[in-house]
């Protein structure tokens, strides 16, 4: 097992912790999968492919509006899928229908738009790779592990340290008993969203680079779910940590096993782990009160 | 009736028998599957093997299908029934794109990704549609027996049933394979219609779509789930015209239903003898009242 | 050997001690009252001896079989009934059905039975029904069988509770704060309801309450619980004179 491919796998973790934090902050505040995470990772890298990247404008202008993007989308998404279902009192399972419902609702409308096609980001770097020694790493790697790294802390930041990360936090545990306390829930929610929009944004900016843009792309949004439930559901540093323990994982198997036989044993590596903590990384086990 | 509307129909029906299945699982015992349709995949691809390389007899071939995938539902029950909510979407979302890769990988059995050629056709409308009314028969028996209690009982409150007795990863695991059983039928009705299939269109959006139908006609109602799944895989049928938007217009619906009815289309109500006599009862009643007036 | 017997139970969750030592000897009959302030471990015993936690140490034996590490259903099919503190009937059942529950796991039919309507279910569910009628004849809910627990009131759904929990056949009753919010009307005929179920049917009842005029004129022994210990064990009389139990609840006067 070469350090070349543990570099790859890091590189793609790295991806797959944007996605799993955006995922994971979601289901703090609401305590549901928002599967409609996927479809607007796939919207944000179109809009930003077409008002921006398009334009040849560069990757930090792409990413600027990609982040923006998402924030739209997402607080779109809350108000029409989220907020009357919260008011109603339903059940988990109606935010998660409604999500995926969300997620069809977006990526018919990129579909109308793009068609089934695929598109490219125009290469941002000169140079395609660079070598350390033996290794050879790609520049979009670099690029990719060093924002992500960044945005993460960035978020690691605001979440700790300001009004706003205590408030989401305070809504996360209890959102009535917060609500009493004066913090605007509603409110909260909808920071929520946005953040976890931005980092959509990114994240799909980051996957049309690395897999070309096409509409399905936010398939890969079940890489999020599963780093955020490996992670232990909700806990931000267990979904980054599962994030980059499934991408090395994956890439490890994949030079391994090829395509194909790597999915069934990502799938199975992934059952005993839950198998032998189903917790998740981070998780408390919570016992049911009689 | 034209070959489109026969072709559609008996597609509809397939999917209802899938659909049934999905209401036993989430409807009736609140599990959700992400990996449902990995079950309608083993169900084609098993029967239709057995056929083509095999030539076995067409109803001992569905019906050798259906066992194995309860065999593999029982294999990959273990665990489902253990968990919790996310756990087990996790668990079915992995098993079900587990499948659809190795579906594709092992091309000396399957096709690979060019499919499974060559299945002979067996089924029309007729059988299709025989196929799913002794389905949602046999659910809605399941539903009113000491099973259906059981699950909705163990959906609300898993503690409180156990201390009713109630064997919970037992009812559980009974519910999930009955909903794996009409899944894999429903494979083995498909490939016999299309005479071919190939791994695409498994997927957790295709699980997920059904969820979705679930919902829409009504989650605590059989014929509410029922109606939904005609209503929503017969759309975008129907709006084939409508290319692109299609997928809009049906998210659209769903989220109109979700926002603001939230039990659905018919809510609990199902279609029973004694239900469609009040119904008719309240209606003449109305038109009494009126003509009195 | 008594019906019910809880010997030296502990149960620990993480630095609390929840339950320590605790013994209880029932036998057919009997109704025992457990009291003792909020955070006691009253409903702690409750669910150590229901099987929804297990002990860390010590035996309970129900019927003279051995409990203390069974699963939770199982324990209830050796026959262990109980209600809840903040009642817990199934939703999107009828008041029938949610009866029905507790006879399921006992109706002898098969998967073939759960799926077409053979001989065998038939005659099954009519059983369950009877039984049903029965239970909820004793509970004086027999009227109500196809309505929605959700709309009646909160004294009817203790009763339903009732009903469902005798539908296990137990030979124990664990009823949690079974008067909790019901007037003062309704905690009379719960009484009286008790009173005559636990003559009528025979077996032994446990019983977790705050009214104390209810536990005391109806507890042949009461067990005083307070921060995880028994305090004091006795009849009516003999408790309400303790010191330490007076104590416990009026706190200490210095």
């Amino acid at each position: 097992m070469s350090l070349q491919i543990i570099l790859n796998g890091i590189a793609t973790g790295s991806v797959y912790a944007l996605i799993a934090t955006g995922f994971a902050l979601i289901f703090n505040v609401l305590k549901f999968s928002n599967f409609s995470h996927g479809a607007t990772m796939t919207a944000c890298a179109f809009i930003s492919y077409f008002l921006v990247a398009d334009k040849g404008l560069g990757l930090f202008p792409t990413l600027l509006a990609a982040g923006a993007a998402g924030a739209v989308v997402a607080l779109f998404g809350e108000f029409v899928g989220f907020r009357r279902i919260l008011k109603n009192h339903s059940s988990a399972t109606y935010f998660f229908v409604s999500s995926i419902t969300l997620g069809t609702l977006y990526e018919g409308l990129v579909t109308i738009r793009v068609g089934s096609n695929f598109f490219n980001f125009p290469s941002f770097f000169n140079k395609p790779t660079i070598g350390i020694g033996s290794l050879v790493i790609s520049t979009t790697d670099v690029m990719m592990f060093i924002i992500s790294v960044a945005v993460l802390l960035v978020l690691a930041f605001v979440i700790q340290n300001t009004r706003l990360g205590r408030a989401l936090r305070a809504v996360s545990f209890d959102r009535d008993t917060a609500q009493l306390m004066g913090i605007n829930s509603t409110r909260m929610i909808q920071s929520a969203f946005v953040i976890s929009g931005v980092l959509a944004g990114i994240a799909g900016v980051f996957l049309g680079i690395k897999y070309t843009l096409y509409p399905s792309l936010g398939s890969l949004v079940v890489k999020g779910f599963i780093a955020s439930v490996i992670g232990g559901l909700g806990s931000l540093p267990g979904a980054i940590a599962g994030a980059f323990l499934l991408g090395i994982l994956e890439t490890v198997l994949l030079s391994l096993l090829g395509s194909g036989y790597s999915t069934i044993a990502t799938f199975a590596v992934m059952l005993l782990f839950l198998l032998i903590r189903p917790q998740g990384i981070a998780g408390s086990n919570v016992q049911e009160k009689a | 009736m034209s070959a489109l509307v026969s072709n559609i129909l008996t597609q509809v029906f397939i999917t209802l028998i899938a659909v049934a299945g999905v209401y036993v699982l989430t409807g009736l015992t609140g599990m959700f599957s992400l990996g449902q349709a990995a079950f309608m995949a083993i169900g084609a691809y098993a029967s239709g093997l057995l056929v083509v390389r095999l030539h076995m007899n067409f109803a001992l071939a569905v019906v050798l299908s259906v066992l194995m995938a309860v065999a593999v539902g029982y294999l990959i029950g273990y665990p489902v029934v253990r968990l919790r909510r996310d756990y087990i979407s996790l668990v079915t979302l992995g098993f079900g794109e587990a499948i659809g890769a190795l579906l594709n990988r092992m091309t000396f059995l399957t096709g690979g990704a060019s499919g499974l050629t060559g299945v002979p056709r067996r089924v029309g409308l007729p059988l299709a549609c025989i196929s799913a009314v002794a389905a949602i028969g046999l659910v809605a028996f399941f539903k009113t027996s000491k099973y259906g209690r059981q699950c909705i009982a163990l959906r609300g409150d898993e503690l409180a049933a156990k201390a009713m007795g109630i064997n919970v990863i037992r009812v559980k695991m009974t519910a999930f394979l009955l909903s794996v059983a009409l899944t894999a039928y429903s494979g083995a009705l498909y490939v016999f219609y299309m005479s071919y299939v190939d791994p695409t269109g498994f997927g957790w959006k295709k699980s997920a779509d059904w969820v979705i139908m679930v919902f829409f006609g009504g989650v605590n109602s059989l014929t509410g789930s029922t109606l939904g799944a005609f209503i929503l895989s017969a759309l975008p049928q129907m709006l084939r015209g409508l290319q692109n938007y299609r997928y809009v217009v049906y998210a659209v619906l769903v989220l109109l239903i979700l926002n603001f009815k939230p039990s659905g289309l018919l809510g609990e109500w199902e279609l029973t003898p004694g239900n469609v006599k009040r119904s008719i009862g309240r209606l003449t009643e109305g038109r009494r009242r009126k003509e009195e007036k | 050997m008594a019906l019910l017997e809880v010997k030296n139970i502990h149960k620990s969750f993480g630095g609390v001690k929840a339950i320590q030592d605790f013994s209880i000897e029932a036998d057919a009959g009997e109704i025992h009252g457990i009291i003792g302030p909020n955070g006691a471990g009253k409903t702690t015993i409750f669910n150590t001896i229901s099987g929804v936690y297990t002990a860390d140490s010590g035996e309970v034996y129900l019927n003279g079989t051995q409990i203390t590490k069974l699963e939770q259903y199982k324990i209830t099919r050796l026959g262990m009934g109980r209600t809840f503190q903040n009642i817990r009937l199934f939703q999107g059942l009828t008041v029938q059905e949610n009866v029905m529950c507790a006879f399921d796991p006992q109706s002898r039919y098969t998967v073939l039975g759960g799926l077409l309507p053979t001989p065998k279910r038939l005659a099954e569910e009519k059983r369950g029904k009877e039984l049903c009628e029965k239970y909820l004849e004793i509970v004086g809910m027999k009227d109500y069988l196809k309505e929605r627990p959700e709309n009646l009131s909160y004294g009817m759904q203790r009763r339903i509770e009732i009903a469902r929990a005798l539908m296990c056949e137990p030979k124990t009753l664990l009823l949690d704060e079974p008067a909790a919010g019901l007037n003062p009307t309704e905690v009379g005929e719960l009484t009286e309801l008790i009173r005559r179920v636990s003559k009528q049917i025979g077996f032994a009842i446990l019983l977790i309450e705050h009214r104390l005029e209810l536990v005391m004129s109806i507890s042949d022994l009461i067990h005083v619980q307070n921060f995880g210990k028994t305090i004091a064990v006795g009849t009516p009389d003999e408790v309400r004179q303790n010191q330490e139990v007076i104590e416990a609840y009026l706190g200490k006067e210095d």
